[in-house]
């Protein structure tokens, strides 16, 4: 036991293996080996222009994907994403354009309804006692209606660039670098940090451990559980400005398939879908990884098919190594 | 990491339940209706229906909504329901059961019913008994992942979804399969008459042949065989199955393999329906497994599992359509398809609620 | 809650004085008188150990003290002042802090986050983890743990490490007295020494210790007076160094009646089971017994003694690792329950609510889920009239209280709950029935009836193996006992044997001598 005890703490003495735990190490070594064989095989790949528009396509899903990580590490789940991030992009893009609403106001507004919509959603998992996946099934839905109200059965054109800064354009980026993944990061490592040592932060992971205790020991479960569906909202809201970008068209499936997406980007990260367990930046990892593996195929002249394969392979290995991992952790013991 | 001490007093009302009191006939009605999924899907059923019915009366549809609609309307309820019937069996099974794959099988099975009687001329028989085959070992697949290495089942079949569909759509090119064999294959899904006289109307012949067996069958197997108890008892309780001497693994395998098969069976009654085999057939909109699992939600099957009736299903299934099919009418051009999306969504979290709030009142205090 | 960290309330240099003074107290639950006027004090820097058998009051009056009930009658003094009863809050502000047997930790987080989850120190609303740190780091010290250990995951320590975090968290809380309940439980004799360690640490920095436990031969290790409950009276209340563990043991179980021993004759046979070398470590090696048809067996021995996985191994549950078993003479393996049922064993677990019921279906549904197979026609069909006729004879038969076999089982009382877990148990008659805690948390009408269920049933032919640490039950029912310790058997008594002759031994007391070791000047024995 004392072996084990040394073990334990040079285990976590390493500071890098601290900050990251061992499932986002074997991400990032995925993605640089990917990044050097792509960059080898095709002549395009490591091309500025490739790169952002990989980062650009990936933006979106990490940033809904850091207020996801939030919501599964609480044990819960959240389909509705894609549906609420139609109605911002509507709304937003038609307020833009009819009302020519400047950037600052217009993300303002985006981010508002996406937090309205967030609340809904943590509102009724807090207090109806129902089920995660049932309500928002159900606000996937509705969500989807009203934004299909809020289309008027067209698509909406002739958006302008007010996003422009955060678009895929050459406007939208810094230093070759999309705003819009900049952003992206910026929010998730703030994100990081307050999953990481914020006290209300660290009540996510106490509370999908074990809700019944956390609420035993003082946690206020019920607003810890709110807070997340609204975060989630909230950068839904964002996601909804960066896919506006550059204006132009917005069409009235936006968002469809969203959800999935982001879910799959969130548990190759490493975040367990029972809770407790899971961080900020596996997510951005694993959203990387499925861009990457978005744009290596379709740079290979690969079929297009083959990417929701890798990502189904993907996944099944991501938490299947996890799997291993907790199960040789618990026989360690 | 629950109860602190060990040993303890015998809880003060500790005897056996009272009887509930005695209520009037009315209340107790309406706590039943509350407290009882079927006798609430019953109950809005005949709500729903007979308001369409007297707005067509009056005037408001755009068409009556008549027995005639009602059961034309039936045709969207058979790959619906036996969907939904799929999910009820994961979602009983418990340990967080679900299967988000049921479209992918759909597409993946309805292509290689396509590919048999499409471009390699099987009779049809032979391909249907086949296509089921193939839906049930791609089941298998996630049985495998969810029962014997223990992948959460979201996870599992999250990730065959993607599979599956990915090589669905890889198997022909991303292009249908709508050969003469399989525009054949159409018939299957005629309108027929029922030897009933005039007043009954035509009833789609897929109804009589898929979904009026499959409903017995699941209905039989849920309530009569060994397998059903094996599978309600794992999704109840599998610790207290497993010292019942139940096979756990095996019985929730096997309700994944069943899931698959299910969904092979409404492969092909899509392919037949649509004159033709997609390789996106399960994702149109949000795809199939999205209203399966509302729908067998909807039903009373409870995410938790142990819990669901087929006859609940049934009836969820039927308000869904008959209330879509009242939509259709009632809104013009695509506000229809739209209202429906806001019913589905509203029945689902309403009922949930309902479900919640009785449970905490009433029966779960008891 | 406090900012700064302050000892006056546990004070080295106040060791002596009382902390804790209940008079009289009283406490009823549904029917029982669980306290009769128990008084009880507490000192300053000393470990008071409160001892005395299931139902004897222990764990009542633990709740009153903690706050989590409220007595009849009586009084609570704390350091002289009255302390408002039922309120845990309350106790809690007054210092008093409870250790249960079950870590209550958040496994993903680390030691530190765990100490003071839901209530970390803010200074003007921010989050104070300069101070926080240095407190858990503090506390670490003060109970032996390895400082480096704070911020390693909690799921990844050992289970003695965490029950030493769930003691530091109790610790933040600054607790004049410190309850711990059952602490070495769980733990295997070699962790136990750990735990000493800190709560020798504890007792010497002023805090005063309650601790619980059935583990005698740890009293003298560790406590320095032991208060002896019985029927929810104080027997005794004396300086461990006073006392024996066979003295202890005579104190709990008290004179007993003659419960008019049962006279039972158990023919001379083959033996149904035999096990010889049964081993799977850490939790039990070498075991060797034997069951004739007809016999009732008792492994009896405190919990963690490793009897109950000895019942798993022999239900496949957790199959040993060595050993032999033989069930009619012929050598079997036993790692799966169905190669147990296939064998004629069948077992009832011991936690009903867990491992053993259904809840949310009827009675019939439970009983017959053990025998799918056999109700059903051609493996298949459910035979429900078969299954409904056998319910309602089991409900007569055993004195199931419910108005029928479609009855939810959730809505039964506890020991109609078991009876129907024992009900399923005796759709065949098995060969060999292995039965865990049994009469847990039964009342004690169920009770009887179910061990009269059982001995009829070994009365049929049955071979049964009874594994419980409840006396009065393993006396009435065993015709041999085997007491089990720390995984190895130790004693065997046959029917007649006297209940604290079995306490004794299974609490360690190995010889006629008694054990006289003084605890109070820290030495560890």
């Amino acid at each position: 036991m004392a072996v084990l005890t040394e073990t334990l703490i040079a285990r976590r003495r390493r500071p890098v293996a601290r900050a990251v735990e061992g499932q986002e190490l074997a991400l990032i070594l995925v993605l640089a080996a990917m990044w050097v064989l792509l960059s080898l095989s095709t002549d395009t790949f490591l091309s500025s222009d490739n790169l952002s528009n990989l980062l650009y396509s990936v933006a979106p899903v990490a940033l809904i994907g850091v207020g996801m990580t939030a919501v599964i590490v609480t044990g819960g789940i959240d389909v509705s994403v894609g549906s609420s991030a139609a109605v911002v992009m509507v709304v937003v893009a038609k307020a833009i354009r009819d009302s020519g609403l400047a950037l600052l106001p217009a993300l303002g507004l985006g981010l508002v309804i996406g937090l309205a919509l967030g609340l809904v959603n943590g509102v009724l998992v807090a207090y109806g006692g129902i089920h995660p996946i049932i309500v928002t099934f159900g606000t996937l839905n509705l969500y989807r209606f009203l934004a299909l109200r809020l289309f008027e059965n067209k698509q909406v054109t002739g958006v302008p660039d007010t996003f422009d800064v955060l678009g895929g354009g050459k406007d939208g980026e810094t230093l070759g670098i999309p705003n819009a993944w900049l952003l992206t990061m910026v929010l998730a490592a703030l994100m990081w940090c307050y999953m990481r040592y914020w006290a209300t932060g660290r009540h996510w992971y106490a509370l999908g451990n074990d809700a019944a205790a956390a609420r035993l020991a003082g946690i206020r479960v019920k607003r810890r559980v709110i807070a997340a569906y609204a975060l989630t909202g909230i950068f839904v809201g964002l996601a909804g400005c960066v896919l506006i970008g550059s204006g132009g068209l917005v069409q009235q499936n936006a968002g469809s398939g969203l959800e999935l997406r982001v879910i799959a980007a969130v548990v190759i990260g490493g975040t367990s879908i029972l809770g407790g367990r899971g961080s900020v930046l596996g997510t951005l990892l694993g959203a990387l990884l499925v861009g990457t593996v978005t744009s290596a195929i379709t740079l290979l002249g690969w079929r297009s098919e083959l990417i929701e394969l890798f990502i189904g392979v993907f996944i099944l290995i991501a938490v299947g190594v996890d799997l291993v991992r907790e199960r040789r952790r618990r026989r360690a013991r | 990491m629950t109860t602190p001490t060990r040993i303890t007093p015998p809880a003060p009302g500790d005897a056996a339940r009272q009887e509930p009191g005695r209520q009037g006939p009315v209340r107790r009605a309406v706590g039943l209706v509350l407290a009882e999924r079927v006798p609430l899907l019953a109950v809005l059923l005949v709500a729903v229906v007979g308001y369409f019915y007297v707005l067509g009366q009056q005037g408001y549809l755009v068409a009556p909504y008549d027995s005639d609609y009602l059961f034309a309307a039936l045709d969207t309820l058979v790959p619906l329901c036996l969907l939904a019937f799929a999910e009820l069996v994961v979602i009983v099974s418990g340990r967080g059961g679900i299967d988000l794959s049921v479209g992918s099988i759909v597409s993946l099975s309805g292509m290689a019913f396509g590919f048999m009687v499409g471009l390699w001329h099987w009779p049809v028989l032979i391909a249907l008994v086949v296509t089921v085959a193939v839906g049930a070992v791609l089941g298998a697949v996630n049985g495998l992942l969810v029962a014997y290495l223990g992948f959460p089942a979201l996870i599992a079949t999250l990730a065959t979804y993607y599979a599956f569909g990915a090589l669905a759509l890889l198997s022909h090119n991303n292009a249908p399969i709508s050969t003469k064999p399989i525009q054949d294959v159409h018939s299957l899904t005629r309108t027929v008459s029922l030897p009933l006289g005039d007043q009954v109307p035509d009833v789609p012949l897929q109804v009589l042949t898929f979904l009026i067996p499959v409903a017995v069958l699941m209905w039989l197997l849920a309530n009569r065989t060994a397998y059903g108890r094996r599978l309600y008892a794992i999704g109840t309780n599998d610790i207290a199955a497993r010292f019942a001497n139940i096979a756990v693994r095996r019985t929730r395998f096997l309700a994944y393999v069943l899931s698959g098969l299910l969904s092979g069976l409404a492969a092909v009654v899509t392919v037949a329906q649509f004159a033709s085999a997609r390789p996106d057939a399960g994702s149109v909109g949000n795809g199939m497994a999205l209203p399966a699992i509302t729908i067998a939600v909807l039903g009373g099957v409870a995410i938790i599992g142990g819990v669901g009736r087929v006859v609940g299903v049934i009836l969820a299934g039927l308000l869904v359509v008959w209330l879509n099919a009242g939509i259709l009418l009632a809104f013009e051009g695509s506000d229809g398809s739209q209202f429906q999306l806001f019913a589905l969504g509203a029945l689902l979290v309403l009922s949930a609620l309902l479900n919640a709030y009785s449970l905490r009142r009433g029966r779960g205090a008891g | 809650m406090t900012s700064t960290y302050d000892l006056d309330r546990a004070d080295p240099a106040a060791a002596g004085t009382q902390v804790l003074r209940l008079t009289g107290v009283r406490k009823r639950y549904g029917g029982v008188q669980a306290l009769r006027g128990v008084d009880f004090d507490l000192l300053r820097g000393e470990v008071h150990a409160i001892v005395g058998e299931n139902g004897a009051g222990k764990s009542t009056l633990i709740k009153i003290i903690s706050g989590a009930e409220v007595a009849d009658q009586g009084e609570i003094e704390i350091d002289g002042q009255q302390l408002a009863a039922g309120s845990t809050t309350s106790a809690l502000g007054a210092g008093i802090a409870t250790v249960y047997q079950e870590p209550q930790l958040f496994g993903e987080l680390t030691v530190a986050e765990n100490v003071f989850i839901g209530r970390e120190l803010r200074s003007r609303g921010v989050v104070d983890r300069s101070t926080q740190r240095a407190r858990v780091l503090e506390l670490l010290d003060r109970i032996g743990l390895n400082r480096e250990l704070a911020d390693v995951r909690v799921a990844d320590l050992p289970v003695a490490e965490q029950q030493l975090v769930s003691i530091a968290k109790a610790l933040s809380q600054d607790p004049r007295i410190l309850i711990l309940d059952e602490p070495s439980a769980i733990l295997t004799d070699r962790e136990i020494e750990t735990m000493f360690s800190a709560v020798r640490a504890l007792r010497d920095s002023g805090v005063a210790v309650i601790y619980i436990s059935h583990r005698l031969d740890e009293l003298g290790q560790i406590t320095d007076r032991v208060t002896v409950l019985r029927d929810g009276s104080v027997v005794a209340s004396r300086p461990t160094a006073q006392l024996s563990v066979r003295d202890v043991a005579e104190l709990m179980v008290g004179h007993t009646v003659d419960t008019g021993a049962i006279e039972r004759t158990v023919a001379d046979a083959e033996p149904a089971l035999r096990v010889s070398g049964l081993t799977r470590l850490p939790k039990f090696q070498n075991v060797d017994f034997s069951i004739r048809p007809g016999e009732i067996l008792a492994l009896y021995g405190l919990i963690g003694s490793g009897a109950a996985d000895v019942a798993r191994a022999l239900f496949g549950i957790d199959p040993a690792d060595a050993g032999t078993i033989a069930v009619d003479g012929r050598d079997v393996v036993l790692s799966t329950p169905a190669d147990a049922v296939g064998n004629g064993i069948s077992m009832l677990p011991a936690n009903r609510k867990v491992q053993g019921v259904f809840g949310p279906k009827s009675i019939a549904f439970n009983i017959s889920s053990g025998h799918l197979r056999l109700l059903s026609k051609w493996g298949v069909w459910v035979d429900r009239g078969r299954e409904k006729s056998i319910a309602t004879d089991f409900i007569r038969r055993i004195a199931i209280k419910a108005p029928g076999p479609s009855t939810a089982v959730n809505n039964l009382s506890g020991g109609n709950q078991q009876k129907v877990v024992l009900a399923r148990q005796l759709v065949e008659r098995p060969r060999i029935l292995l039965l865990e805690e049994p009469t847990q948390g039964v009342d004690v009408g169920a009770k009887d009836e179910i061990h009269r269920i059982i001995l009829e049933l070994a009365d049929s032919g049955s071979a049964v193996l009874v594994i419980s640490s409840d006396l009065p039950e393993v006396q009435q029912l065993a015709d041999r006992i085997l007491v089990v310790r720390g995984g190895a058997i130790t004693a065997e008594f046959g029917r007649g044997a006297r209940q604290a002759d079995l306490l004794a031994a299974a609490a360690g007391d190995t010889g006629d001598s008694p054990e006289v070791s003084s605890a109070t000047d820290g030495s560890s024995a």
